[in-house]
């Protein structure tokens, strides 16, 4: 095993996790503490742009995030982000920002002082598979998620576009599969891993959402699966909020819970479901759990 | 006292758009030691030529400087004007103000300046330029062929048959490569076996042949003309000799299920085989991996039945030396496999299109042993997981090609053509079925190529689409193909039975460790380097060494052969002077001051240096010093920079010459 050494970062949580996913803020908190992670949210952080802003203005959106990552330089330790849109974007700007110099000129003008990009950005994925470590995970498990079967749902933005996250292989990672398999669950091997949610069409066209998002119920029920693992806010309301919906237009029944990460893993890490904010998600997880004696 | 010749070119525009040529050569004649300076506006020109030369007859000008492009383009050209008005041409040296200067500058003045620098130094070099001898050395006219594929047996059946004895090696145990294991061929659908089978006879039955299969090039010394090629041969554990070719020992061989390679792991073969039974030569390879009597020591049943006795378990690799003259290299290309990341490199796999997971997703090579007559379906197209006639098939283009984010760039040249041929054997096979081929582009240049491909879609009835495919999963019994269809704007679904990737041609595996032994130098992709992409397409840039087929770039079988005919005639070439003319640009020792450290001997990539005994009249030595074999010498200079009593001069490239240059600044 490699010597223990004491990790700690800042960390960016987005408008998401103070609002609709504050169970992914609350769970994310509570797991950090428990495997002994270092947090400091990043004072006075601002809005990362996420989808709507570099559909209307690159300068724009690359300078939101770029204050974002100015803030963050004021704390200790690389930055970790939780959201999966919020990861896309503050990668894609230090990413743009190390490439491009006109480009780092322009946003070092717009936010009035000098980007630095010592710290870098990274997925609450790469601390746990990564900086910590599976077998330090492993270690770190009370109770082992046995028997439950998951469906890694990884989403659009995690590993795309090719060379921006580098978080795993782009179109076949295997990241989310090997942290669940050091906690002890099962995951099926099913298709529509990496296919789109609709995301925030979720709100504007309700119909190209509800179709996306059944099949991709549709797929991990057929493969075996009894929950989802999800990274990101907007997958998470999609395939939970709206999953009842889906069910009716559907005439169909899948009562799959949609659990975040940090959910599952602080579940055997020991963490309980008040602590995890598990009272928060629509789909009820108690039946699943209680059937699988994890609770 | 030298009486320098100087001839500034305009190089049409090139030159004299930016610089002011006429004042260079009038600031230039100036110079002392400088009798005549001129110029003209294409000194490359016939015209051009002339003028030096008849300067250098009217003007009695001893030594020549030519002010215009890089010496790379052409140097040749004008030490061979001036050899022709009789001077040494090592007495000709270039100053570069095209790419050096008015190239690079904007400035006019500026750049005049500059180039009148750079004519005042090379004037300064020529004149402590010396003579150099030509030096001649003999031919050995033998030729090495690397790679038994179409390119490989074209190239030496032309060489034999022009008289010269040819080394034909072969990795694999028999010749054919790749094209013994296609159905038919673009654009005439005729067998490839028809085609091929027979000239495989031909390279077996050739007196001046003499073939090495299941052998690899080990290690290769010298230089054009004079090389020393050592040929490991592996262990057959069969003697070549006495096999009759009978085949009893594969009938009675019991381990029978190892998957076959020239099948694509689709038939199985037995442990002792040969790869397919038009095999040349027919004389089978026991796999010792896979063979009983090798890893238990039990069994030798072939042995028992071998009538003529030729199965031998004793024997050992064999390494043989052959010298040769010249080397064709052909060893011709790999596809792309995308069933798993390769470690360490930059291409990054297909994991969504679930290629090696799910069973009915396979290769173009594979769909055309499933199309051939001698396959392991007897040429009935049969899905790989269950034996049945798939009705909806689907054919991806550009798997890996044209695709910088997956790591490979370049076109393979030989997709399009040959998806269309796959939709038509389909069709002839499966009359129900239907094709569906995903495109970005169709790329059909070449002789009734474009006919061909819109036959695939006018009277074989394939349907086109233009379009990427995101992702292929297994539903039921079915491959989902999401795609999209960029003519219509639409995103499209098939439900197929198969699919067929049309993966990127790439180099053999290890194509770069075999560059390195043979010093030729290639791509990021390990594709072998032309000397020059348009004038000089067969060559290395390492003397009498030549590329044939796809080892230097994707190819189809017309390209192919006629790369590799024009490799052989390139080695006739060179075959037909019996002592070959060398550039005298070598280095040379000064025995007197050299001390013997041979830190030049470290550091010589081509292995010229030697050591040379100096011995007194009665034979006592006195000291051993360096000496450099002219023949071997690339003249990279790198002795000279590297000895440290400064005993090295690279002829052409003295340090007074360079000092010279220096001072004249």
């Amino acid at each position: 095993m490699t010597p223990k050494r004491i990790l700690k970062y800042s960390y960016y949580p987005g408008c998401s996790l103070h609002a609709s996913a504050s169970e992914y803020d609350q769970s994310t908190r509570e797991l950090f503490k428990v495997l002994n992670i270092g947090l400091t949210e990043v004072p006075d952080w601002i809005c990362c742009g996420a989808t709507p802003a570099h559909n209307v203005d690159e300068l724009l959106s690359l300078s939101l995030c770029a204050k974002n990552l100015e803030l963050a330089e004021k704390v200790d330790g690389d930055l970790a982000v939780a959201c999966a849109a919020c990861f896309s974007r503050l990668k894609f700007t230090q990413h743009t920002l190390e490439e491009n110099d006109v480009k780092r000129k322009q946003v070092e003008k717009a936010i009035n002082a000098p980007v630095k990009l010592d710290n870098r950005v990274k997925h609450l994925l790469e601390i746990l598979a990564r900086d910590l470590g599976l077998e330090r995970l492993a270690a770190a498990v009370k109770k082992p998620l046995k028997g439950l079967k998951v469906a890694c749902y990884y989403g659009c933005l995690l590993t795309r576009p090719p060379d921006v996250p580098n978080l795993d292989c782009v179109e076949a990672p295997t990241i989310m599969e090997d942290v669940l398999h050091a906690v002890g669950a099962e995951t099926v091997a099913w298709s529509h891993r990496m296919e789109c949610c609709g995301a925030n069409f979720t709100l504007s066209r309700p119909g190209v959402v509800i179709q996306l998002s059944n099949a991709i119920l549709e797929s991990a029920k057929a493969a075996g699966a009894d929950c989802f693992m999800v990274a990101c806010p907007l997958c998470h309301g999609n395939l939970d909020i709206r999953q009842k919906e889906i069910e009716g237009v559907y005439n169909t029944s899948y009562g799959m819970p949609v659990f975040y990460i940090t959910q599952l893993v602080g579940m055997a890490c020991g963490l309980s479901s008040e602590k995890l904010g598990l009272g928060a998600m629509i789909v009820n997880p108690m039946p699943l759990l209680k059937e699988k004696h994890l609770i | 006292m030298s009486r320098i010749g100087v001839f500034v070119c305009h190089c049409g525009e090139n030159i004299s758009r930016t610089v002011d040529v006429e004042r260079v050569a009038a600031e230039v004649g100036k110079l002392p030691g400088v009798a005549f300076s001129t110029d003209y506006k294409y000194m490359c020109s016939d015209p051009g030529q002339g003028l030096i030369k008849k300067a250098i007859r009217e003007q009695r000008i001893s030594h020549v400087v030519v002010a215009a492009c890089s010496p790379r383009m052409h140097e040749k050209t004008f030490r061979k004007a001036v050899e022709a008005a009789g001077l040494n041409p090592f007495l000709c040296e270039m100053a570069n103000i095209r790419e050096h200067c008015s190239w690079v500058h904007e400035d006019r003045e500026e750049a005049t300046v500059k180039a009148i620098e750079i004519v005042g130094m090379m004037v300064e070099r020529v004149k402590k330029n010396r003579v150099l001898p030509t030096i001649t050395v003999p031919v050995t006219k033998r030729s090495l062929v690397i790679g038994g594929g179409i390119a490989g047996i074209q190239a030496a059946l032309d060489i034999a048959d022009a008289g010269h004895e040819v080394v034909l090696v072969e990795r694999e145990p028999s010749i054919g490569g790749h094209m013994a294991q296609l159905s038919e061929t673009f654009p005439t659908l005729d067998c490839s076996q028809c085609i091929m089978t027979p000239k495989m006879v031909d390279v077996a039955n050739h007196p001046r042949i003499k073939l090495y299969t299941y052998s690899e090039v080990e290690h290769v010394e010298g230089f054009i003309g004079n090389f020393q090629v050592t040929v490991r041969k592996k262990a057959r554990s069969v003697n070549e000799d006495k096999c009759t070719g009978c085949g009893v020992c594969m009938e009675k061989c019991p381990i029978r299920k190892i998957p076959n390679k020239f099948d694509c792991n689709l038939g199985t073969r037995p442990a002792i085989y040969v790869p397919f039974p038009q095999a040349v030569p027919n004389t089978p390879v026991i796999d010792r991996e896979n063979c009983t009597k090798f890893k238990t020591g039990k069994c030798g049943l072939c042995q028992k039945v071998c009538g003529p006795g030729a199965i031998d378990y004793e024997q050992e690799d064999r390494l043989i030396v052959e010298p040769v003259g010249a080397i064709v290299v052909a060893t011709g290309f790999d596809l792309y496999s995308i069933t798993e990341k390769p470690k360490g490199s930059a291409i990054k796999g297909y994991g969504e299109f679930g290629h090696g997971k799910i069973p009915d997703v396979i290769d173009g090579l594979t769909f055309e042993r499933l199309a051939s007559a001698s396959g392991p379906t007897g040429g009935k197209i049969l899905r790989p997981s269950d034996g049945r006639e798939p009705k909806q098939i689907v054919f991806i283009q550009c798997v890996g090609s044209r695709a910088r984010e997956k790591g490979i760039s370049y076109c393979s040249k030989i997709c399009c053509m040959y998806t269309a041929k796959h939709t038509m054997l389909y069709h002839h096979k499966v009359h129900d079925g239907q094709a569906y081929v995903f495109f970005m582009d169709a790329r059909t240049p070449g002789k009734n190529y474009d006919e061909f491909w819109r036959r695939s879609i006018e009277e074989e009835e394939a349907v086109y689409i233009r379009g990427m495919v995101s992702r292929l999963y297994q539903k039921g019994n079915k491959i989902v193909v999401m795609g999209s269809d960029i003519a219509v704007g639409v995103q499209v679904e098939i439900e197929a039975d198969m699919v067929v990737l049309a993966t990127a041609v790439q180099p053999r595996i290890g194509a770069d460790s075999l560059a390195q032994k043979l010093g030729i130098s290639y791509d990021k992709y390990n594709f072998y380097s032309e000397a020059h992409a348009k004038l000089r397409p067969v060559e290395c840039a390492t003397a009498g060494i030549y590329l044939a087929g796809v080892c230097q770039g994707p190819k189809d079988i017309p390209d192919a052969v006629s790369q590799a005919s024009a490799a052989a005639a390139k080695v006739m070439t060179l075959f037909a002077k019996d002592q070959l003319e060398r550039e005298p640009i070598v280095a040379r020792v000064r025995e007197a001051s050299c001390v013997g450290c041979f830190a030049c001997k470290k550091v010589c990539a081509y292995g010229a240096v030697e050591e040379k005994e100096i011995r007194d009249r009665q034979g006592n030595l006195i000291k051993v010093v360096a000496y450099v074999n002219p023949g071997v010498c690339a003249g990279c200079g790198t002795c000279q920079a590297t000895c440290p009593s400064k005993s090295v001069e690279l002829d052409g490239y003295t340090d007074e010459q360079m000092v010279a240059m220096i001072e004249a600044l």
